[in-house]
């Protein structure tokens, strides 16, 4: 069933891009659409957007970098782990969840690495696999989409993320627990 | 928010990393200074007066653990060692720290050199009878503030990632803004907004439910839930672009961007390709277990944000931050 499911949508991810493609270009087409200038017209954006984000970006991303390389993960994590440890989350998963809205490369690294030490199938293995995907990247996405339009104030986004940051964090380790708990 | 969480990141990365360099310094954790006995053995055998000579040191797991003061090592260490020899039995020494070095000379050699050379002075060497091995005492080169230089190295680091991946943006962002433009042009995006318009109307009641914003956002969500992330993060920023023209304060996020980037970073997915990929990297006998579980925790990270959104937006804090810029911008247009 899973299966059948996952092939199916394989396919839609390789197909969607030509197909799209295909579709954009040869409806414009049909509907007289001078395609060619049109999209020079709409790609002229392309660079300005992606100048644009460049101070937001740097800003984040520094600020992320001096976090991990200082151990402050360590520190942090001693702190949190009597609370989490109260719902049933192993200490070992906890850097994973705490890295994953700030780094994507940094909790795929933690991800790889506790499921090294501890078995892809063990609960830990299944449970930080659910973690890294039940969420994104919360900060990445806050600077690259607020910067992309010069936003400064980001009013109630950041509570937002991190309150679905820890919904999704609280939801995986729940149905984890229960699917495959200990 | 964004500036306390930033400056919290900042702050407390640097204390901590100025913390540990004092720990360690304290503590001495690199035993700087403190001569280590090792074996050295040449791999050829030397002849005369050695002045140039390679070969490997050797220490016992147990010797090492106890000058270091740690129960880490598990096996005795056999590292490859240049020797320049001076006098007969003083020098010095680089070793070129393998896979296989103990984590602790990995890390010194890093913070010390930026790659794997721990460089130190031999205070004493004597060869056996035979030449075949020789007792030497070495120290090595002092290793300090590991932890501030990591900090200064990231900073730099980072700040050029940063801009490689905003310059990487760039090709992809053109080849979809050129395309939902044609699409735009085309019609299509009005088909796409129509169908879906009972679940955004409800989403984003600010927004028109025709507008261009409408079918950013419709595509960047399918985009995402197709793991498809090259094409996601143009559409969704030409999404912030459409959104953006109908912000009433310019500058400050607007109700319908925050619900937007609360369903973008729910991290809504069909296929966990990812996560997945590594599972079977690592060998894993079922590699699609976790979609389920998956889907279920995205999902509610999802609606929680969705939720958050809804319910934060009303908060008078908020508020009173749009209903500021009505007004200004009021003011400016008289």
């Amino acid at each position: 069933m899973t299966d059948l499911f996952r092939t199916i949508i394989s396919y839609i991810s390789i197909l969607a891009i030509p197909l799209m493609i295909a579709v954009f270009l040869i409806w414009g087409f049909l509907k007289k659409v001078k395609v060619y200038e049109v999209f020079v017209e709409g790609a002229k954006d392309g660079f300005n957007t992606a100048i644009r984000i460049i101070p937001y970006l740097v800003a984040m991303l520094f600020a992320i970098g001096i976090f991990r390389a200082s151990g402050a993960m360590d520190v942090l994590t001693a702190v949190i782990a009597p609370v989490t440890n109260l719902i049933g989350m192993p200490p070992e998963t906890l850097p994973m969840a705490l890295m994953r809205p700030l780094s994507g490369s940094g909790s795929l690294g933690i991800m790889t690495e506790l499921m090294k030490t501890h078995g892809p199938d063990s609960f830990i293995g299944v449970l930080v696999s659910t973690l890294y995907q039940s969420s994104e990247t919360t900060f990445y996405i806050l600077a690259v989409y607020f910067g992309s339009v010069s936003i400064k104030n980001t009013r109630h986004a950041v509570p937002v993320g991190l309150l679905a940051d820890l919904a999704g964090m609280l939801a995986a380790v729940f149905i984890c627990r229960i699917l495959f708990g200990i | 928010m964004l500036n306390y969480i930033w400056l919290f990141l900042i702050v407390i990365a640097l204390i901590v990393g100025a913390g540990k360099d004092i720990n360690d310094e304290v503590n001495n954790t690199y035993r700087n200074e403190i001569p280590l006995e090792v074996i050295f053995i040449p791999s050829s055998l030397p002849s005369g007066t050695v002045t140039r000579t390679e070969g490997e040191f050797c220490i016992t797991a147990e010797q090492f653990n106890t000058y270091y003061g740690i129960t880490l090592q598990q096996d005795e260490i056999k590292q490859k060692a240049e020797l320049a020899l001076s006098g007969g039995n003083m020098g010095n020494f680089i070793i070129s720290c393998s896979e296989t070095a103990p984590v602790m000379w990995q890390q010194m050699a890093k913070s010390i050199s930026g790659k794997d050379k721990l460089a130190g002075k031999i205070e004493k060497i004597e060869f056996a009878e035979d030449n075949n091995s020789a007792k030497a005492v070495i120290i090595m080169e002092p290793v300090r503030f590991v932890k501030l230089r990591a900090i200064t190295q990231a900073a730099i680091d980072f700040a050029n990632i940063a801009v490689e991946i905003a310059i990487g943006l760039i090709g992809v962002m053109a080849l979809w803004l050129g395309l939902i433009k044609v699409a735009e042009e085309a019609g299509l995006v009005k088909i796409l907004t129509r169908l879906l318009a009972p679940v955004t109307k409800r989403l984003f009641p600010d927004v028109p439910s025709d507008h261009p914003a409408i079918g950013a956002i419709i595509m960047n969500t399918a985009a995402n839930m197709l793991g498809l992330s090259n094409a996601a993060t143009p559409i969704g920023l030409k999404a912030m672009e459409e959104l953006n023209k109908l912000n009433p304060k310019i500058g400050t996020a607007s109700n319908a961007m925050v619900t937007f980037l609360a369903i973008n970073t729910g991290g809504l997915i069909l296929i966990p390709a990812t996560a997945m990929a590594v599972r079977a990297a690592v060998g894993s006998a079922n590699i699609g277990v976790i979609i389920g579980t998956s889907i279920f925790a995205a999902g509610c990270a999802t609606v929680t944000g969705i939720a958050a959104s809804k319910l934060l937006q009303r908060l008078p804090i908020y508020k009173r931050d749009l209903i500021a810029g009505k007004n200004k911008s009021e003011e400016g247009k008289k």
